[in-house]
């Protein structure tokens, strides 16, 4: 028969399988045959880092320092599921009735096991543990699994990277039992087993998962009392059955996981991929006005849109905070920057700038963090230290960076650039260019030279008044120095112009952008200063 | 006796005239007469500059156009980093694109501020002084106080920036920690510039300058 695999090592140890349990797999179908070269490419070596989370219920609704419990229905009964240090020490213990563990210890605080918040506490550290690698997958209901063989270069090694996963996870508050194997399902068992092992090779699986007691696979009671009873306690034993045997009183199953886990099988898994948008909420146990306090919550919840955006190397333009009270509408608070950032530090800072203007109404119970449309990440290359020291120092920021702390502190509008756009009526000549978009440089290189513009420019026509069809400005009549350019333009909207424009001079010596309205020849206005 | 003396002189408290602290080449300002008024042959950059004039638009924006042409134009600091913005904060009218780029400047290098009260004002200036991005700050303000100036004064030397602070004539008896004050008088023959202040310069009336 032909089959493709990935790998010749494979191969040889399919075709040892006897031919009744490969035709009891209903998914592998054989490939048709092409070129012998790509049925052999070179084997990629995967490494998988198992992270098994027995106190999971436990850690994912802890809340308070007191003695904790959590406790789930079994037949009619509530009985303890995990216990924490403090009443393990007062006696309490799995499988006790609710009843037994708050005899043994008053003060325990007993909690019903949430599924929810489980998976809810996996997505999080799913979330997390992204930035060490592109392929997180959540195996299981207390099982998450990395593909690290891609990260090792860019962690400095197995070590470092192990360390820094271990490390991250007990600041998170996680009790994890770790292992690493080529194959997912050897590297899950392996760390059900408890075994701190790291095994590269996949030679050396099989030896290590030999070892390991049928408890640690996760197969149904009944099975593994059945086998228990046959004597079969161990991988080992297991693999020193029959196949076919197996195969006809267990189902193929479970042989085939067998197979997976010594890497005799692929095993193809689902790559866990976090929400585009972040949305976190934070809920206080009790309402509060306290500005600094609702300025820390901000932080923490920046923090882990940091990392969430990291995680994806993305960034964002704009967040929108909410506060909500007991009673009425929530108030809600925007903050937007030049150019994506996903940095908590930055955000922070503009927060800081607007949070004294922001007016909460009433007591805050609860924020959100929203993020808005997330971007591609651009890293902005910094410039060789060469120079710098000896005459300037590095710049604090960037122009976008200064544009956003200006446009925290006093609005989006009164912050801008400008830029020209060829149109003769000189009101529509130049437009004010938004610093949060893109900066397109002018368009228009060159202006027409030798047009006589004013530097300051009235935002409205100012009407004069007139002496005998002079102007008056200031109460003295001005005197005209050139003109008059006509402008007659714009008839093809509403706003069409028929002006002649004058340079004036005043007594003072101030000179003066001056036009008079074609159409209403007495008027007069006073148009900019030539500065 | 010459040790007293010179103990005497010793003392910070005691200032000299001809002695001038290190003497840095100036921003020319594109008027030769003014650039032999002013120590250091120009504007001095990194440092506040204050102009007083009795209304605006009498020229105190062509007293400075040249200048600030050649600022974002070119960096006169660095080779190889992007020539510097020019902030205007809250500048009392438009300042008009195409005049300006008829002037030589580079618009896509300016920077509009309109705060909406004299604190933002003084803040912004600030911001934008310290961010050692802008080659040059101008701003209008009406209030500023000894202590603001000071403060502007430090943040324009933080940020190698030019600071130039555009206020009313009344303004005149305040004390400023200004390096240099201009006036500005307009006349029927044209504007005369009156140099008040000169940190190293002596007072000096130009009268034929624009």
């Amino acid at each position: 028969m032909s089959r493709a695999w990935k790998s010749p090592a494979t191969a040889r140890d399919a075709t040892s399988t006897p031919l009744a349990v490969q035709q009891a797999l209903p998914f592998v179908e054989p490939a048709p045959l092409v070129n012998p070269l790509v049925l052999t490419p070179t084997p990629v070596q995967r490494l998988w880092f198992c992270i098994w989370l027995p106190g999971l219920p436990l850690e994912a609704s802890r809340s308070s320092d007191d003695a904790m419990a959590i406790v789930e229905e079994q037949q009619g009964i509530h009985r303890v599921l995990l216990a924490d240090a403090k009443a393990q020490s007062a006696g309490v213990m799995a499988g006790q009735s609710a009843n037994a563990a708050l005899a043994l210890l008053p003060t325990l605080q007993l909690e019903e096991r949430s599924l929810q918040r489980e998976q809810q506490a996996l997505e999080a550290l799913a979330t997390w543990l992204e930035r060490f690698s592109s392929f997180v997958c959540i195996a299981d209901r207390d099982v998450l699994l990395l593909e690290i063989a891609g990260s090792l270069r860019l962690f400095g090694g197995l070590r470092p990277l192990r360390e820094k996963i271990s490390n991250g996870l007990r600041q998170h508050g996680f009790d994890a039992s770790l292992a690493i194997a080529p194959t997912p399902l050897g590297a899950t068992w392996l760390a059900r087993a408890g075994r701190r092992v790291c095994i590269r090779d996949e030679r050396n699986l099989k030896r290590a998962l030999r070892l390991l007691p049928l408890a640690s696979l996760n197969w149904p009671e009944g099975l593994c009392a059945s086998l228990t009873g046959m004597g079969v306690t161990t991988i080992s034993d297991c693999l020193r059955l029959p196949r076919e045997g197996f195969v006809r009183r267990f189902g193929a199953e479970h042989m085939l996981e067998l197979d997976r886990a010594l890497g005799h099988l692929p095993d193809p898994r689902n790559s866990w991929r976090a929400p585009e948008r972040f949305c976190a909420d934070c809920e206080m146990a009790e309402e509060t006005s306290d500005r600094e306090l609702l300025l820390n919550i901000c932080r923490e919840l920046l923090l882990s849109h940091e990392q969430f955006l990291l995680a994806r190397q993305l960034g964002t333009q704009r967040l929108c905070f909410s506060f909500f009270h007991l009673k009425g509408p929530a108030t809600e608070f925007h903050l937007g920057c030049a150019r994506a950032d996903r940095s908590a530090e930055r955000w922070l800072e503009l927060l800081r700038i607007r949070f004294d203007q922001l007016v909460l109404p009433r007591p805050v119970i609860a924020t959100r963090l929203q993020s808005g449309m997330t971007q591609a990440l651009q890293a902005e290359s910094a410039c060789l230290n060469f120079h710098t020291a000896n005459d300037r120092p590095a710049r604090r920021y960037s122009i976008a960076q200064l544009a956003e702390r200006l446009i925290a502190r006093i609005g989006e509008q009164s912050v801008h650039s400008m830029t020209l756009i060829a149109e003769h009526r000189p009101q529509y000549a130049w437009r004010a260019q938004s610093l949060l978009s893109d900066w397109a440089s002018s368009t228009l290189s060159e202006f027409r030279r030798h047009l006589r513009r004013p530097l300051w420019m009235l935002p409205e026509p100012a009407l004069l008044p007139a002496d005998s069809g002079y102007p008056l400005h200031q109460g003295e009549r001005l005197r005209l120095l050139e003109g008059p350019e006509r402008l007659e333009t714009g008839w093809w909207d509403e706003d069409g112009i028929s002006r002649d424009y004058y340079t004036a001079v005043n007594l003072a010596g101030i000179r003066l952008w001056i036009f008079r309205n074609r159409s209403r020849p007495s008027c007069w206005y006073l148009h900019g200063y030539f500065g | 006796m010459s040790s007293s003396l010179d103990k005497l002189l010793e003392n910070p408290r005691v200032w000299r005239g001809s002695h001038q602290v290190q003497r840095k080449a100036g921003l020319a300002s594109g008027y030769p007469e003014l650039d032999r008024c002013l120590p250091g042959g120009g504007w001095p950059t990194e440092a506040l500059t204050e102009i007083l004039t009795e209304q605006y638009g009498i020229g105190e924006l062509r007293l400075l156009m040249p200048a600030l042409a050649r600022l974002s134009a070119e960096d006169p600091q660095s080779d190889y980093s992007e020539p510097g913005w020019i902030a205007w904060v809250a500048p009392p009218f438009q300042p008009y694109p195409p005049a300006l780029q008829q002037c030589g400047i580079d618009l896509s290098r300016m920077l509009i501020v309109r705060p909406k009260s004299s604190g933002e004002i003084l803040w912004s200036a600030e911001q934008a002084l310290s961010s050692g991005t802008c080659a040059a700050v101008l701003f209008w303000a009406e209030a500023l106080d000894d202590q603001a100036s000071r403060r502007l004064q430090l943040a324009a030397e933080k940020g190698h920036s030019w600071a130039v602070a555009f206020r009313p004539m009344l303004a005149r008896q305040q004390p400023s920690a200004a390096a240099l004050r201009l006036e500005l008088h307009s006349t029927a023959q044209g504007t005369r510039v009156h140099i008040v202040k000169s940190r190293g310069g002596r007072p000096t009336v130009l009268t034929k300058l624009l």
